[in-house]
């Protein structure tokens, strides 16, 4: 047993959160050193913004303790976070856009003699900071009309002005271009060499390599190894983040449907965001997008469900199909189950049955709507398993599982639907309730529906889909066929672009 | 199974009676504020209660009250619409002016309220296919329509020589009931019905209950916004030719503040200011209500200043009232 050299900076051990349905850390373990950068590595899921939340004071864990610089703190609020000298960059920057770099640097501390703000001593303060992260931008200008870089800039600027001990980064080459990205580095860099500890959250391995000291790996909530990057290979690290065995869901048992191809994405291509060609799906067929947040996912269903602009060539059963907004999508015969059911999917504060049917009333006859759509309602939801006390209870009062019901029941009950795209559907469902609704999309499926499914669970994807695509960085790199691949590969593909 | 279902009968039935007790306050908890306030106003002014008095008061309100089941549908949608009194005025001269010119006054009617339909179009329009918030765009109507008002005389009123015919639509009476009143009674019952019973009126409730969400599933959003402002404009320009054919003239300065008006009986009728919840026989109620005030505190000999206090004071406590109903109605 050798002595410990030298207390960690952070050590966050044992914390357990768990939320209704799901255990979103079960035991990760962090410790990070003094002037160090310290990678934190997982896939979608694998916890590490609940753990970065927690450390900011966002969230309360559990179980579990944190101790920085040996003692023993409570953070119960994001000031606690602050004081303690955690500070947090999130990907969304949190900079107020309309006001200027200065008085976002110093906002809730300016420099005051009473009621009255020092101006020049806050300026005076504002461009010590943004020099010291290298910035060569104003500290007058208007944060939203600064380019991306200067406003990641100011906001690890402004983490220096709390004088963090921590500071956290969260996918800050989500936003940024190449050279950019250097700047930041440089930035990153130098302060680690005063001393401080940054914990550095990436997908990208290339980046890892470049800029980490030593990386923690997260899977399912738990700590599966701490590398140093250095003698670790980026192959190496995947596997961690992948894991070898994974006991698969119950997979699909149906025969490869053998359909006519229904829909054909020859090309969508939105310049800079996404250029995805040549994906076709079959009727009957369900076709997984797998890839990382930011893959271009959501964007690509969008852009097929005419909601955002994009040039497309898409034929729908043969015939070029042209949807200039979702009405002329769903008049094609598209339907859209969105990312989130709550601000995309519902009426919130309408009933069950008036949410089930408003799809179906574009068509005649125009009187009665909500005798009509309750009796055209009822057998689907009923179909669907949609608990409920009445038809008439506000949709908002149900369980997730059951809204997410009713958001397919919106499109069975107008019927016609010949590509339903699918959008994270099980997001914050519980077992029973995902089960529920992949044997209903199944079912569509079996009637001839072709099905475009995006997830970040690949687990639900191998079992449900008959072909995963794998998007990566705005580009569809690869696809497989769950039955006869490892989901390793496929989640291999999933962070690095390449196929193993 | 069957003596368990029996056991259970008796015990259900209280409840679900008793639900359906504060039910039935909770819905019509401003009919019975109204009541009580008829019944108030009949023991503190025994006039109150007479034919007349009762007649003068639908006649008063009826205006705002044709006006105010527009603005009930823009806020439905979760719009709002500043422009009301400005497009009432502009009905209204429209309409003498043509009378005046020997139009038919059924065809003058016609065109003033297309008129009336189109600047709600217009406003709309702009609100839903170019993102303007509409309290922007139907302010800037509210001044370059009463600016146009203004225009067509130079501020002059309008008017003169009147078919008798047309005067009866805004001062003649049936029996003892204000042909406006009837008109009032035929627009809210017609616009309870294209809510309740036309996909138009279910795709409003959806808009103004979630915008995105009623985008996402194919509904024509953008048009539904527009047609509320064009019904919103098609009515107000109505009050202007009603109360042209009262006064016999056209009034440019007519109507000021009467969105105001309009605003407070729609929220005080219980339609939510953000869209999706509320209806057009609470604002009819509310309207009733509001004037019912105003009466008894005339017959009270209470000057109009008073007036304007207690109507503010009213407005607070029914919000407050409806905000406890509706957070009792969410923990149900």
């Amino acid at each position: 047993m050798t002595t410990e050299a030298e207390t960690p900076r952070l050590t966050m051990s044992n914390i357990v959160k768990r939320f209704p349905g799901t255990v979103a850390s079960d035991g990760a373990e962090l410790s990070v050193r003094r002037g160090e950068v310290h990678c934190l590595l997982g896939e979608n899921g694998a916890g590490k913004s609940t753990l970065m939340k927690i450390l900011a004071g966002s969230y309360q864990p559990d179980e579990g303790e944190i101790l920085l610089d040996g003692q023993r703190v409570v953070l119960n609020s994001p000031q606690a976070g602050l004081a303690a000298g955690i500070a947090v960059i999130y990907q969304e920057l949190d900079l107020v856009p309309d006001l200027s770099v200065a008085q976002n640097l110093l906002l809730g501390h300016a420099p005051a003699t009473g009621p009255i703000v020092r101006k020049q001593k806050r300026l005076e303060l504002a461009r010590a900071a943004i020099t010291r992260v290298g910035g060569d931008f104003p500290v007058t200008a208007t944060v939203r009309d600064l380019p991306i870089a200067a406003q990641q800039l100011t906001a690890i600027a402004k983490a220096l002005t709390s004088d963090a001990r921590v500071i956290v980064m969260d996918e800050p080459s989500a936003t940024l271009g190449e050279n950019d990205l250097l700047k930041v580095f440089e930035v990153i860099r130098s302060l680690v060499a005063e001393g401080r500890s940054i914990i550095y959250i990436s997908h990208r391995m290339d980046e890892v390599m470049e800029i980490g000291d030593r990386a923690t790996v997260l899977r399912d909530g738990r700590t599966v190894g701490v590398y140093d990057v250095a003698r670790t290979g980026p192959e190496q690290l995947v596997a961690a983040m992948i894991g070898q065995e994974r006991e698969l869901v119950q997979s699909t048992e149906r025969p490869r449907p053998e359909g006519e191809v229904l829909l054909e994405v020859e090309r969508v291509r939105i310049p800079g965001v996404i250029d995805i060609a040549g994906i076709d799906v079959r009727a009957g067929e369900i076709v997984g997008l797998a890839g990382l947040g930011g893959a271009g996912r959501t964007t690509l269903l969008k852009s097929l469900f005419g909601d955002i602009k994009a040039a497309r060539t898409v034929r729908l059963d043969g015939a070029s199909l042209r949807v200039a907004s979702p009405a002329a999508a769903v008049r094609a015969g598209l339907a859209l189950v969105p990312e989130s059911r709550k601000e995309q999917g519902l009426m919130l504060g309408l009933s069950v049955a008036r949410n089930a049917a408003v799809t179906a009333l574009g068509r005649p006859p125009w009187l009665l709507p909500r005798r009509i759509g309750k009796a055209r309602t009822a057998p689907v939801l009923d179909d669907l398993g949609v608990r409920f006390a009445s038809p008439d209870q506000p949709v908002g009062k149900l369980s997730g599982g059951n809204q997410q019901k009713v958001v397919l029941a919106k499109w069975i009950t107008r019927g016609g639907v010949r590509v339903l795209l699918l959008d994270e559907p099980t997001r914050g469902l519980d077992v029973g309730a995902k089960a529920d609704l992949y044997r209903q999309v199944r079912q569509l499926a079996d009637d001839g529906v072709a099905v475009l499914l995006a997830s970040s669970e690949l687990n639900e994807l191998t079992a449900n889909a008959d072909t995963i695509w794998v998007l990566h960085e705005g580009r569809n790199v690869a696809h497989f066929d769950p039955r006869t691949t490892p989901e390793t590969t496929i989640a291999h593909t999933v962070i690095t672009g390449v196929t193993p | 199974m069957t003596a368990s279902t029996t056991a259970l009968a008796p015990e259900a039935v209280p409840g679900t009676r008793k639900r359906r007790g504060s039910d039935l306050f909770v819905k019509f908890n401003l009919l019975i504020v109204f009541l009580a306030l008829c019944v108030v106003a009949t023991l503190l002014a025994p006039e109150f209660l007479t034919t007349r008095n009762m007649a003068n008061l639908l006649q008063q309100s009826s205006l705002t009250g044709i006006v105010a089941i527009g603005m009930t549908l823009v806020i439905l949608t979760a719009g709002i619409d500043l422009s009301v009194g400005s497009t009432a005025a502009f009905g209204g001269m429209t309409v003498a002016l043509l009378i005046d010119k020997d139009m038919n006054f059924v065809l003058a009617i016609a065109v003033s309220l297309a008129i009336g339909a189109f600047f709600g179009a217009v406003m709309g329009g702009l609100s839903a296919y170019l993102t303007l918030p509409a309290f922007m765009t139907t302010l800037a109507g509210l001044t370059a329509i009463r600016g146009l008002t203004y225009l067509l005389t130079n501020g002059e009123p309008a008017g003169g020589d009147i078919p008798e015919a047309f005067q009866l639509l805004g001062g003649g009476f049936l029996g003892y009931v204000p042909i406006v009143g009837i008109i009032f009674v035929a627009v809210t019952v017609i616009a309870a019905l294209v809510l309740r019973g036309t996909t138009f009126g279910e795709y409003v409730y959806a808009v103004g209950s979630n915008k995105e969400a009623a985008r996402l599933s194919g509904l024509p959003v953008r048009a539904v916004i527009t047609a509320v402002f064009a019904i919103s404009g098609a009515l107000s320009a109505l009050a202007g030719v009603l109360l042209t054919s009262r006064l016999t003239i056209g009034q440019p300065t007519a109507f000021n503040g009467l969105e105001l008006d309009a605003i407070a009986a729609v929220v005080l009728g219980g339609t939510n200011l953000f869209g999706g919840r509320g209806g057009v026989f609470g604002t009819f109620i509310a309207v009733l209500l509001l004037s019912v005030l105003r009466n008894l505190c005339n017959l009270l000999g209470l000057g109009s200043f008073f007036q304007m206090v207690v109507t503010g004071v009213i407005l607070v406590v029914a919000l407050i009232l409806n905000m406890v109903i509706e957070k009792r109605g969410a923990r149900a």
